[in-house]
């Protein structure tokens, strides 16, 4: 047995020289993902992780920057009919994918085409339904798309169903991205793209690996090379990023107090206004729910603000509305539903529920939910509104939701485009009642005529106008709890310069972003550069050749 | 012999089977629709529908089982729905790293585990066999969970060791196999201390002493090769388990084996990834299970499998 202990001690040894590179590294880590993109195609882009990736690998002729405006991508500019339903696309010349292949504008029809695809099995066709025929193509019941025109290589026509005045935010979602006429079929995991950066290997699970485009349109990235790495455990991403490992980290929304409180770590957060609203569904189609008042009486139950401060550490704004107040259309002025046990008991007493009413409560099993759920089954206790929990793994519990099985149902809604319509239309328009995203099974006609009008509207400051009055109405028929809108904590590393936490989650390319120890030298594994002002003590390591951190 | 593993092989056939079609019945019993998961938080009803029929879910349940079993005795486990990867190499590209950690585990386990038995059984009641019970009552009952964070903290962030998660050389591995051998470590200890206990109290280890053989010899060979059954035993146990993918240590140590594909496709509902994957691991399990009862049989010329 000594034998082995003899063994094992060089192996020991040898595993314990040096640790987080800090600042020597060249390339920049990203720790935002908790899961493997789906692909690298951008017609499958259904998912966060996977928008990411297509926004560094491909351009829209639309691109977010990362405070959420809109700014031409491959279109340079584009032109509107005065009845705001044709839109004139001028393309950018002299692009290339990064195989070569001259961009042109019938890859922007093959691409939308191959979204629409039902075989190419992406499931996101939506974005471009807008367009005249597109659902009938992805239906089935037409082979070509009638509104899409390519008169020459540089412009792209297309005509819409009716008027869509933010459609150009559409075409900035990842699904949108244009890829070259022909790809192969492994083009999920050998993506070729006109992007900020070229894919470079793919570990499943582990990392994803960019190099610049040194022929960027937008100008080549900074940095020498770029890595996602994908860290399913929130607490290993932190430790991760405290040994010096990863530059950009999402704080884990339970460790927020942790951060904020700790003067180090404070100086490292950037908090960003996500477009994100967590609330709670009601099902305005069951039982005592279908009274508005009891609806109302759900909201004046709950203490929004403790659940806020205590349970996310404030970090975010509470709710009176669906639209975030970064969005025009947004009310700061609106007054929130205030706690009120007596008004809430008062509210069920009129709409004959003296007795208070039993109602279900769904949540997945994400934890900050689970404890956000228990906290209401308590207060909504005191006002005699009992609640039963019920919890379930998360794809469980949406699909449950979905077919209207559900009470209540504490969940979310990210932003797919920095828009005000992209919340009121999906979660409380009719016409998305179920699986289109409004699990309230919300429906008011004059909600709806509203939200549909202000969708046509061609003038933003009518438009917006169109957008506070709608949310308002909603607010007062309370077709769920409005909780709050949560601001995402993101941390960065001292050295990291330039890298701005984006609104909308594939609004951030990197290209700007350097470390400040990124000056001209050999690129050799464990080159050692001089140690920056202000970064932590880092020793020349020759990195592990294994982990293909220095390509 | 050979007959014995040509006889348990052709028995592992039915055995399968069955798995196929359990993993294949429960997964459509069970709640959540892969269409569902697979359009996201927005769709309409018409995308979904298409989807259901380009994935052929519409069909009848006995036509999907024809076409999966055919597909399955070409080799073929089918395309992911999600990411429309194969699930054979998507499989073969994670097994390897499963693998890596288990046998990583298992190594450690049963060096450190047979050690401290062995050590602990020589002087019971002396140090080493206290200490060893101590680490035995903290393998058994610290999770696993918890275990692996507390080895990140202390190894990577404090003492900046080694690498805190991923997959690499040798000191990627070292953490994640500690956390995940440290419940072998504590059973073997005890299950090798015990089976050393009888087997230095029997007739044959005095004999051995009084005919002059060195201690070193006498604890080796003759009471060590009598106390390997109850060993052997629970390594096969163990490294059975971890090789079906160890889902809490490669979550938490960002290892990207087969444990954390099989909860990502279960997550997302991905039946043809679920499947593929349970009826792999099914195999592998057969197969350790077969390998344990060779062992018994080197170990023990007792043990015959006429």
């Amino acid at each position: 047995m000594r034998r082995f202990i003899a063994l094992s001690l060089p192996v020991l040894l040898l595993a314990c020289g040096g640790g987080g590179d800090g600042a020597n590294r060249r390339t920049l880590v990203d720790a935002r993902d908790n899961y493997d993109p789906r692909s690298l195609d951008p017609a499958l882009s259904t998912d966060v992780p996977t928008g990411r990736v297509v926004g560094y690998l491909f351009d829209g002729l639309t691109r977010f920057t990362p405070d959420a405006s809109v700014v031409p991508g491959l279109a340079t500019s584009w032109d509107v009919s005065p009845d705001g339903s044709v839109y004139t696309f001028h393309l950018r010349r002299g692009v290339r994918f990064t195989d070569g292949t001259p961009f042109v504008a019938r890859q922007v029809l093959t691409s939308w085409q191959r979204v629409l695809d039902p075989s190419v099995r992406g499931g996101r066709g939506w974005p471009l339904y807008p367009i005249k025929g597109a659902k009938e193509y992805a239906d089935g019941k037409a082979t070509s798309i009638a509104g899409m025109a390519a008169p020459n290589d540089s412009t792209v026509v297309v005509t819409l169903k009716e008027p869509f005045a933010i459609f150009p935010k559409l075409l900035a979602m990842p699904v949108a991205s244009i890829a070259p006429d022909k790809v192969p079929a492994n083009f999920g995991e050998a993506p070729v793209g006109t992007g900020p950066w070229k894919l470079v290997e793919w570990k499943h699970d582990d990392y994803l690996l960019f190099a610049p485009n040194r022929e960027y349109w937008g100008g080549a990235p900074k940095a020498d090379s770029l890595k996602a790495r994908i860290i399913s455990e929130p607490s290993t991403a932190v430790a991760e990023f405290q040994s010096g490992n990863v530059d950009v980290l999402q704080v884990p929304q339970g460790e927020i107090r942790d951060w904020q409180e700790d003067a180090e770590r404070r100086k490292l957060l950037a908090p960003t206004p996500s477009l994100e609203l967590v609330y709670v569904a009601i099902n305005t189609t069951r039982g005592p729910l279908k009274d508005v008042r009891v609806r109302q009486a759900l909201n004046y139950a709950v203490d929004r603000r403790i659940i806020l401060r205590n349970l996310i550490a404030g970090s975010g704004d509470l709710a009176a509305g669906v639209i975030p107040f970064h969005l025009p259309g947004s009310d700061r002025t609106r007054i929130g539903y205030a706690f009120d046990t007596t008004r809430a008991r008062q509210l069920l007493r009129e709409a004959g529920y003296p007795n208070g009413v039993d109602l279900e409560l769904w949540t997945s099993a994400n934890p900050i939910y689970v404890r956000i759920a228990e906290t209401l089954q308590g207060y909504l206790q005191l006002s005699g509104i009992r609640v039963k929990l019920i919890q379930r793994e998360s794809a469980a519990a949406r699909e449950a939701a979905r077919k209207g099985q559900t009470d209540l149902f504490v969940k979310d809604w990210y932003a797919d485009y920095p828009d005000a319509e992209n919340f009121l239309y999906p979660l409380l328009h009719s016409a998305n009642k179920g699986v289109g995203g409004n699990v309230s099974y919300y429906s008011n006609p004059q909600f709806d005529s509203l939200v549909s009008a202000s969708r046509r509207e061609q003038d933003e400051t009518k438009r917006v106008a169109m957008y506070r009055q709608a949310d308002e109405i909603a607010f007062r028929d309370a077709p769920m709890i409005y909780l709050y809108f949560y601001s995402e904590l993101t941390a960065i590393q001292p050295w990291i310069r330039g890298f701005v936490p984006p609104v909308i989650f594939n609004a951030q390319p990197w290209t700007n972003v350097t470390t400040t120890a990124a000056s001209p030298g050999p690129r050799t594994a464990g080159a050692s550069t001089s140690t920056p002002p202000g970064t932590m003590p880092a020793t020349p390591t020759p990195a592990p050749a294994s982990t293909g951190a220095h390509p | 012999m050979s007959a014995f593993i040509l006889r348990r092989l052709l028995l592992s056939i039915p055995t399968l089977v069955g798995v196929l079609v359990v993993a294949f019945l429960l997964l459509f019993v069970a709640p959540g629709d892969p269409v569902m998961a697979m359009v996201g938080e927005r769709a309409d009803e018409a995308t979904i529908a298409r989807l259901r029929q380009e994935l052929r879910l519409d069909d009848p349940l006995y036509v999907q089982f024809g076409h999966y079993v055919a597909g399955i005795a070409k080799g073929d486990l089918g395309r992911s729905y999600i990411t429309n990867r194969p699930i054979r190499k998507d499989i073969l590209e994670r097994f390897p790293k499963t693998l890596q950690l288990a046998g990583a585990a298992m190594l450690l386990a049963t060096v450190c585990g047979v050690t401290l038995g062995v050590l602990s059984a020589w002087r019971p009641g002396g140090f080493i066999d206290r200490f060893g019970l101590g680490i035995a009552y903290l393998g058994i009952s610290f999770p696993v969970y918890w275990v692996g964070l507390l080895l990140i903290l202390l190894f990577a962030v404090t003492l900046h060791w080694l690498p805190p998660s991923g997959f690499g050389g040798v000191r990627y591995l070292i953490l994640p196999a500690l956390a995940l051998g440290m419940r072998s470590i504590a059973f073997l200890a005890r299950m090798t201390r015990s089976a050393m206990l009888d087997a230095l109290g029997a007739d044959y280890v005095r004999t051995a002493r009084a005919k002059g053989v060195r201690e070193g010899l006498v604890v080796g060979r003759h009471a060590l090769r009598n106390a390997l059954i109850p060993i052997i035993t629970v390594l096969g146990l163990d490294f059975g388990a971890y090789l079906t993918g160890s889902i809490l240590t490669e979550t938490i140590f960002s290892w990207p084996g087969l444990g954390r594909y099989v909860v990502n496709a279960i997550a997302r509902r991905d039946l043809p990834a679920i499947q593929g994957s349970v009826l792999f691991l099914s195999a592998v399990f057969v197969l350790v299970n077969l390998l344990t009862d060779i062992a018994y049989a080197k170990a023990d010329p007792r043990v015959t499998y006429a």
